[in-house]
This record gives structure tokens, sequence and C-alpha cells, in this order.
């Protein structure tokens, strides 16, 4: 199992991100003899075990099932454990393909906070190309580098540093690595601090792009006067709005239905006050005025009832009930009409950050 | 390093021979080249250049015509201050230096807001058009430009009385107008959508370029990948691709005509060698019906050798079609591809669902549409189909922002359209399980339906 490949069945040792809902997708490590728990049961990782990727699993019991997915950066950055806030793929996309980063891309990325972009950078630059991370939290670090690790992410280097303080420059077996980053990432709280910073380690005789990531207006403005005063040039701040819908059905409801629904009230409202009348009449031996109602026998309680009010003839789901009052419909019941429609996610991430785009021609003693 | 290796050993930074790029000029049109050197290149009325002046700078690069096609490297498109001027030496030779300080000057008389300025129209400017023309055939040499502005300013009454904001929008309009420049920029996946984009909407199907980045992610396109390819863009997603991809793996690309079109790829970046190892193409009826592929017959040599030259090369040319095409329908017989990205107006509800079985297991499936609709009627048919897990569609807008400090906020216009993605997984159910329609609750918290997920 690797990021960077494919590959079809599931051996011990691999990731694997276990589908449960929408909402929740656990990444496990596939070991014999282990259980992973989940709300609709028990799956022990041997069944897991030589079975297909994409394949849906019962738990040990018979039911309850789960599907066992792949890992792709993608989905990895629904189902991470988070550490910091994270960029998501409507930004982390749009960023990836407007700096033009490729395989073989050499790219600067602070902090690595809980290593989504990390993942995507790390498969999109693949094999050829290279990956700088930084993260001046240690606990964070450590965790990080130890995913990495584990999702056997080839082409990294993740470095314990305050880069706003210290710089990019990374020296490795007392020995200066070469960075030459032809794309920088910047997602921490003061980025203006940092772009001074940048000259060292990126790339001589190159167009350099940069994307700093603030979720303040404030930051975007001291980000701007700072790559202005480091020379970067085709400033353009954007934000990118991600939206998200599902297939559902929506019900159609008719006029007409509607019209003939409330016939059916009235007839039934008026067929109640005759019997209330014809009842009242054999009571007290008056004449009816008009008895082309038929009455069936009943108590004058229940009677009085159905007259007064029509909630109790729609729970019972009697007369006249196009669309399905009462009952509990499945939406798409054939015994209904449908409309289908998209409908929205319940909330929008309104805002996440804005995205400070420049590049830099560093042209100059090459 | 191989041939093949060599074939897509992109040069990303210096501007070679021969190499295809984006021309960008002042009024922000866009231009393909490719530079064939000893040649020239003409800008319309911007004039032309020697493709030998640009070889050997770095892409990014903008340049002055100065006199008759030759070109010299200036730091940018527009004066932006006298940082510029003093950074580089051969803006500093350049006459140009001096006008730059000019307008420096000029801006910093400037008004501090616009309460003084009358809006007269073109009554404020004395220059005339015909002053102007009159001036344009003067001469060709590149300061030429920058005198009309000169000259422009001076004619400007009220230029002065304009606050510095309104004075660089005023100057960088004229300088779009008459300055002869130009900038190179590494032809990408995303600099041939704003081209062919710019040229019609209609032709990328609207396609925007945070839509494209973002089926690149869901898609999982990487280097070594074997993926399913349906392409109406003229080969816009598939240029993103083999962008991303690096000369490894595979693209088939299936086709609904006789001939695939990938009108992107004649002017690309990627050599002939280099596409024709990495993407195979097939017609959708023989995708789907591969038995009406006709093997290929091998006829006698000695037949072949009675034949005229004419007709040897036509048998070997249908000889060399045939068995690619075997090779074509072979990969389909394997299937399991790793993903398929689907991007065509043939209705994705009837097709998609049909690709399905050829994708491999947890691989993604991607569709584009330029209508929520279409990808709306697809989630809606493969909702009852359990090959496909969680499918939902996305659409993201980028909303772009004045950056000027002080006066930062969203343009007052971006473009409208942009498209919508469709995104799932491909699974495989567990035998015995049918489809269960939403909405029918659990009714044991421990019996997950296959379709609430
Ligand atoms: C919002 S998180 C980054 C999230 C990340 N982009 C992701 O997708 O998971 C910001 C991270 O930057 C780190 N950070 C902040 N300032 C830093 C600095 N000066 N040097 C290095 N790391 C820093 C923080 O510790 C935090 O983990």
């Amino acid at each position: 199992m690797s990021f960077l490949g494919y590959k079809s069945i599931i051996e011990e040792g691999d990731l694997v991100l276990a589908f449960i809902g929408r909402d929740s997708i656990k990444p496990i490590n596939v070991k014999a003899g282990e259980i992973l728990n989940t709300r609709y049961g028990a799956f022990p990782h041997d069944i897991m075990i030589g079975s297909k990727y994409g394949a849906q699993v019962s738990g040990s019991k018979g039911f309850g099932f789960i599907h066992l997915l792949y890992p792709t950066p993608e989905l990895w950055s629904i189902s991470l454990p988070h550490r910091t806030q994270i960029v998501y793929t409507p930004d982390s996309s749009y960023i990836v393909q407007r700096l033009g980063i490729t395989a073989g891309s050499r790219v600067i990325e602070a902090g690595t906070g809980s290593g989504s972009f990390s993942h995507a950078l790390a498969r999109t630059v693949n094999e050829t190309g290279k990956l700088f991370t930084y993260e001046f939290h240690e606990s964070r670090y450590l965790e990080a580098k130890k995913e990495f690790e584990d999702h056997h992410l080839p082409n990294f280097i993740i470095t314990h540093r305050d880069v706003c303080e210290n710089g990019f420059d990374i020296i490795q077996n007392d020995e200066t690595v070469d960075v030459s980053a032809d794309s920088v990432f910047l997602d921490l709280p003061s980025p203006w601090t940092a772009i001074p910073r940048l000259k060292s380690v990126v790339a001589k005789g190159k167009r350099i792009g940069i994307c700093c990531f603030s979720p303040c207006i404030e930051q975007v403005l001291k980000t701007v006067e700072a790559l202005e005063a480091e020379g970067w040039t085709g400033i353009e701040m954007v934000e990118v709005a991600g939206r998200k819908w599902e297939a559902r059905k929506d019900m159609v409801r008719t006029l007409d239905d509607a019209l003939d629904r409330l016939r059916d009230v009235k007839r039934r409202q008026l067929e109640g006050i005759e019997k209330v009348k014809l009842i009242r009449a054999q009571r007290d031996n008056t004449p009816v005025e008009s008895a082309d109602v038929e009455v069936s026998s009943g108590s004058k309680r229940e009677a009085t009832e159905e007259a007064d009010s029509e909630e109790p003839i729609s729970k019972k789901a009697r007369g006249f009930n196009p669309w399905g009052r009462g009952i509990r419909v499945r939406e798409g019941d054939e015994a209904y009409q449908w409309f289908n429609v998209t409908r929205g996610e319940g909330e929008v991430k309104s805002h996440t950050s804005y995205l400070t785009f420049a590049h830099y021609l560093n042209f100059d003693d090459e | 390093m191989s041939e093949l290796e060599r074939a897509w050993s992109v040069e990303k930074t210096t501007i070679r021979a021969h190499a295809r790029c984006l021309v960008r000029l002042p009024s922000d049109q866009l231009k393909i080249v490719e530079l064939r050197p000893g040649g020239s290149i003409s800008l319309g009325k911007f004039g032309a250049f020697f493709v030998d002046d640009v070889l050997g700078h770095k892409y990014g690069q903008t340049f002055e015509i100065v006199d008759d096609k030759k070109v010299i490297p200036v730091p940018g498109m527009t004066y932006t201050g006298s940082k510029d001027a003093e950074d580089d030496t051969a803006a500093a030779e350049s006459a140009d230096s001096a006008v730059a300080d000019d307008l420096i000057r000029l801006a910093l008389k400037s008004g501090v807001n616009n309460q003084e300025i009358q809006d007269l129209g073109a009554e404020v400017q004395k220059l005339s058009n015909a002053d102007i023309e009159e001036m344009k055939k003067q001469g060709s040499s590149g300061q030429i430009g920058q005198a009309i502005i000169d000259k422009i300013i001076q004619g400007h009454d009220s230029f002065e009385k304009k606050t510095v904001f309104s004075q660089q929008k005023y100057l960088k309009r004229k300088q779009q107008k008459f300055l002869r420049r130009f900038t190179i920029d590494y032809l990408g996946a995303s600099q041939v959508l704003q081209y062919y984009y710019g040229k019609d909407p209609g032709r990328v199907l609207d396609l925007s370029e945070e839509s494209l980045g973002i089926m690149m992610n869901y898609a999982n396109i990487m280097p070594g990948g074997n993926y399913l390819l349906v392409d109406e863009t003229g080969g816009v997603i598939l240029y993103a691709m083999l962008e991303r991809m690096q000369g490894k793996g595979r693209v088939t690309v299936v086709h609904e005509n006789e001939h695939p079109n990938h009108i992107v790829l004649n002017n690309s970046i990627f050599s002939a060698e280099a596409v024709d190892d990495m993407v195979k193409t097939i017609n959708i009826l023989n995708f789907f019906e591969p038995e009406v592929v006709v093997p290929w017959k091998e006829l006698p040599e000695e037949e072949i050798e009675e034949y005229k030259p004419s007709k040897k090369q036509t048998y070997f040319r249908r000889k060399k079609r045939a068995l690619e095409l075997q090779t074509v329908v072979e990969i389909v017989k394997k299937g399991n591809f790793d993903g398929m990205i689907y991007a065509s107006t043939l209705s994705p509800s009837t097709a998609v669902p049909r690709f399905i079985e050829k994708i491999g297991g947890s691989r993604p499936i991607v569709v584009y549409s330029p209508y929520i609709e279409v990808v709306s009627e697809l989630s809606h048919t493969v909702s009852k189909d359990l090959r496909v897990l969680a499918p939902s569609i996305i659409a993201t807008r980028v909303r772009p922002y004045q950056t000027i400090p002080g006066r930062i906020h969203p343009l007052m216009s971006m473009r409208g359209g942009g498209g919508y993605v469709f995104w799932g997984t491909r699974v495989f159910p567990k035998e015995g399980i049918t489809a269960i329609g939403r909405g029918r609750k659990k009714k044991k918290l421990n019996s997950e339906e296959p379709v609430e997920v």
C-alpha cells in the first residue's frame, strides 16, 4: 500500500480506509487477529486480508456492512485525525493546479499541521519530485513524521523548525540539502515573517510560485506588503468556495390532489354533521331535514371527533390521502410521484481562507 | 536517458528552440506559438519579434520590441515603480527608465481624491486619435509607445487631479494599448485551458481552472496510473492528465467519432511520440462491442511484394492501425482501470453506468458537466447502483479580489460558470445485497443498510 500507487488485494500491514458512512471513514492498519469495532458491529481484520480493495464486507455476526477503501489523499483528508485546521480538497486542488505543481515539482510547505495537504502534495510531486515540509510544534511534527513514514511517502523531508525565526535551510549529515523549491505554500499565522527567508531555498533561474493561506484580511494585507517588498510580482488574492450536493427525491404534490383532498375533508365534515343531526333526531324523535346520508352505527363521541377535526382522519390514513400523510413514506416509494432534486449540504464552508498568489522571477545570479 | 524519457523531459525553466509556449500580450490577449529558430513571430498590432532574441531566457520573462522585431528583456508588463528600473540593468540601459521616472514624478503630483475631476469624457484629452496615429507612423521603436503615453498624459488636463490609484489604472490602460511588450510563459494545462476558454468557452465545456484542478485530484491522477478518459474539451483534460503523469502510465481515451478530437495536443509541450506512447484511443463501439473488431489478417509476403508503392504504403498503414486497435481492445478487455474521468455531452447517466464494470475496486469515478442537472441525473441513476459508493456533486468557484493595500475587496465581476463535478468510488457490493431505497429508517441500529452510506 502506498499513496503513490494502487493495488487490488488487501494484505496484512496495509492501510485501509473503512467506509462506515459518509461522515465516518476510519483509517485502519490491517493486522491479523485485530478487530475493528463500529456502531454497526465488529469487523475482524482477518476478513479484510485477501479481500479486494473496494469490497463490501459484513461484520462477524453477519449483519452490518462496511466498504474497504484504498487510501487516496482526497479520502484521507476526510478521514484523518485532526491535529489542526486542515486544507480541504477544493482549496488544495486549486492551489496545486494554479501553481502548476506536477510530478517532479519541488514544493515547500509550512506548517505541516495535520498533514492533509502534505499527502496531496506528496502524491502529485510523486517519486521524481520532493516535498519539504516544516512544523514547529514538536508533537505535531513527530506525529506527522511517523504518519508519513507509515504511509510510505518516499519523497518528503519533514523538519522540526520555526520557519519564521530560523528560515527554511536544511542541514542533513553536516551538508546543506539542495532544496531548490519551485513552489511554496505557507499556512501559518504570520507568513509575512517567513517570506523574507525564502531567497536561499527557492530554485535559481526560475519562475517561483507561492500561495499564502490566511483566514483574515489583515493577514492578507501584511502578506501582500511583504511579497511586494521582497520583489514578488503578479500578486493576486482569491477565495475558493466549494459547494456540495446530493441527489434526493422530493414528492410531487399537485394542486388537483390538494383540491380533491379538501373536497374530501369537506364531504366528511358534512357527513359528520349529518350523522350528529341524525343521532340527535333519533334521540329527540324529530324529523331529519336531509336524510340522504348513510349513517353507520357508532357512538356519539366518535362521530363528533371526526366532524370537529381532520387530524384523526389523516392519522388513521382514512379518506383521500394522496401524499401518505401520517404514514411513513420511503423517499422514492413507487406508489407516489417524485421529483429528482439536488440538495445542498446542510452546512457550507462559506470561508476557509484567503489565498494570496504571487510569483518571483528568480533570474539573477544563476 | 532513453528516447522516451527524453521525449518526456519537458523543459519547464528555459525558453528553448522549437518549444511551444504561451505569449501574453499587454491587452491580456493570449497566443500559443512555436519558437522556430531563425524565424519571427507576429503579434498583430503589437508588432513582431525575432525568435532568436527570446531563446535562452527563462519562462516568465517579459520582453519589449525595441526596433524592427528586435527584443530586449524588461522587468514587467507595466512600469510599477522605480524599483524595477533600478533592479534591472537591461531596463536601465533602455531609455525607458527616464520615462518611468517621469511617470512616477507625475504620479506623485496626484490629487488626493477624485473630487476635482469633471466628467468631460474625451474633452479632457487634448491629443486626438489622428495625432496618435501620426506618432505611430513616425517609427517602430519601442520608445514610441512610451512617447505616446507621455504625450497623452501631457494632453490630459486633469491627470494630476486623479488619485494615485486612478492614475495607475489610467496608465495601465494606456500602456496596455501602446507598449510593445509581451511575456513568454510555460504552456501548462492551466495556460492551455485559459487560451481555449478565451477563444470559446463552449469548446472546453465551460471548464474552469478550479474544476480542472479538483478533477485531477479526485481522480487521483499521478505517474504510473492506468486511466480511462472521455474528453470532449478538445483534449484539455487529457493535457492536464499528461502533465501530472509526466511520462509514466497510460490514458485510454474513448471517443464517439471515427477519430478523437485532441486539437489541444496539436500545439503542445508534449512530443507526438510521447503522446502516442501514453495515449490509446478507441471508439465507443469497439469499446463496448470488441467482437466487432475484425482481427488483422496478414497477407502472404509475395502478394505484398507485387503491390505498387502507394498500395504497399496503404497496406502497412492499415496493418499498423489494426494492430494498435488490437492492443487497445486487449487493454479494455483487461479492464481494472485506475479510475475514470468523463466529460462529454453524451448523457452521463446513459454512459457512465456502462463503464463501471471496467473500473478497478476503490478507484474514483469523476464526471464533469457544465450543468448541474446532468450530473444530478447521473447521481440519481447511480444512487440505486451499489457499485458506486457515496456519489456526490461538487462545484468550486474562485472569487478574485482586488489586492491593492487599503483597497482590498472582491472584484465587481467574476466568471459565472465553471461546471459541476460528480465524484464517487467504484466498489463491489456484497453478494445478496439488494438496493434498498433511502429513507427507510434503520429498524435495528446494527443493520446498516448499504444505501444509507
Ligand atoms: C493550520 S495548520 C496547517 C494545516 C495543514 N496545511 C494541513 O492541511 O493539515 C498550521 C500549522 O503551522 C504550524 N506553525 C505555525 N507557525 C509556524 C512556524 N513559524 N514554523 C513552523 N510551523 C508553524 C502550526 O503548529 C500548525 O500546525
